[in-house]
């Protein structure tokens, strides 16, 4: 039997999927789905570096990847898409990312966004998404995210990761409060929505009750099991598999072998959640949140200027590394510009350091105090 | 009534066991449970509007009517990834 080359084309593309279509619940049928499919993982930090190296593996055919920092030694220990060179060069992680994910898999596309994920460009983001997978460090923009996933009435894995400990579930948004007619290829009944990230934290945890990756430490296991769960539950859904997604909260103590499911069906009808019964989009609409915000595993401060929905400036790097030369060490690249502060020292001595890009965000490094960092933004970049 | 209260990560942590008893009168919701307990340890009571409170793996609003011998899971959200 001779095949035509179109029919080569197609075993071609298919063959390094093979152990995958073998599963009955994906099969070829699904394998094309997911190759049809557009997943945006917000955060490239080590959630979204194992969400998005399975995701490219398992032939997920778009992936859109948004973070805001550059690659730094102590994140080898668990990102997985990053190596030492990335660090050496600075690379930006979206960046640094999408060029491992191609030499992966080249059949997918990958879009790789340094960017802050924010009030003023989530929606856009969004656009023509299937899928929204879970990758940051801090509860105010996963609001954010969850809000923009009600609105749009798409699907949305929420995963976190600190310590030894992960949390996961899985958010099908009721349609009652769907203002926008999302595309995504996962359809579902009001029947089969789950509650919102609201309805079962209502509010983030206060600043200094939750640890984080700098005071607490993470274990690269830890988060592999949450990716990996979310991971499991983005393919079904984009297999159209929806009978077989989790609809429960997964807690995980990797060290202390616990394991804990807990049924959150009842989390909407309990409670007036602002955000997916009233369609109150507080962070979404910038109402809620701030634009200064601590790092988690960072002790660093990061600063987004101009209220949401201001235009974004455009700095001179260049001129503001050699503005900034006398008071120490500044160069650029492309992206960025980086340097430490001889005057400006951090509570153990150190140099504060300063990351600040081209729209006026800036890293600073050394404090997590946010006036501290206010202060230092307003003296040397100004307000 | 006697109600048993599990606790998790940081609150385990910052109160130093992973279980605590609670003495409520009869007929006391989740809300009043966790008015108790957020009088007793200020953890409980600076999160306790970010607390998931579930009783036999099952989420319960706040408004829940507890049962005498009832173990309430308290479960934060865990931030960091």
């Amino acid at each position: 039997m001779r095949y035509t080359e179109s029919a080569v084309r197609i075993v071609d593309e298919l063959q390094r999927y093979h152990r995958q279509i073998l599963l009955p619940d994906i099969g070829e049928s699904g394998q094309r789905r997911l190759l049809q499919s557009h997943a945006l993982i917000v955060g490239g930090g080590a959630l979204g570096t194992m969400i998005a190296d399975a995701l490219a593996r398992a032939g997920v055919g778009t992936l859109s990847i948004v973070d805001r920092d550059t690659v730094e030694l102590t994140n080898l220990q668990r990102q997985v898409l990053y190596d030492e060179d990335d660090v050496a060069q600075m690379i930006p992680k979206a960046e640094a990312a999408k060029n491992k994910l191609a030499r992966i898999n080249s059949q997918v596309v990958v879009h790789g966004h340094v960017d802050d994920f924010s009030a003023r460009n989530a929606e856009r983001y969004v656009e023509g998404v299937d899928v929204i997978l879970d990758g940051l460090d801090n509860f105010e923009t996963r609001y954010l995210l969850n809000d923009v996933a009600v609105k749009h009435g798409l699907p949305y894995v929420y995963g976190g990761a600190v310590g030894t400990t992960g949390m996961s579930f899985l958010v099908l948004p009721h349609p009652q409060c769907r203002a926008e007619t999302g595309r995504s290829l996962v359809r579902w009944s009001a029947a089969q929505s789950t509650p919102c990230l609201r309805c079962v934290f209502p509010e983030a945890p206060p600043p200094g009750a939750s640890p984080t990756c700098d005071t607490a430490g993470v274990l690269g296991a830890a988060v592999a099991i949450i990716a990996a769960h979310q991971c499991a539950q983005a393919i079904k859904l984009l297999t159209g598999n929806l009978d077989k997604v989790d609809r429960s909260l997964l807690s995980i103590d990797v060290w202390l072998n616990q394991q804990r499911t807990l049924d959150i069906s009842g989390a909407r009808d309990s409670d007036d959640c602002p955000c997916c019964v009233r369609g109150d989009w507080a962070y979404l609409q910038g109402r809620a949140g701030g634009a200064v915000t601590t790092l988690c595993g960072r002790d660093a401060v990061q600063i987004t200027p101009g209220p949401d929905g201001s235009q974004p400036k455009r700095l001179d790097l260049a001129a503001m590394a050699a503005k900034l030369s006398p008071h120490g060490s500044f160069t650029q690249n492309a992206y960025l510009m980086h340097g430490r502060f001889s005057n400006e020292r951090s509570a153990n001595g150190e140099p504060v350091e300063l990351t600040l890009f081209p729209d006026g965000r800036a890293i600073i490094k050394g404090t997590d105090d946010l006036g501290t960092a206010r202060s230092i933004y307003a003296k040397y970049i100004g307000a | 009534m006697h109600c048993t209260v599990l606790l998790f990560a940081q609150l385990a942590e910052s109160i130093g066991s992973d279980r605590l008893a609670l003495q409520l009168p009869d007929g006391a919701t989740i809300e009043q449970a966790l008015n108790e307990l957020g009088s007793q340890h200020e953890i409980i009571a600076s999160m306790r509007n970010t607390l998931a409170v579930a009783i036999h793996d099952r989420y319960c609003p706040h408004k829940t009517t507890l049962n005498d011998g009832d173990t309430l899971a308290l479960i934060p959200p865990v931030s960091g990834g």
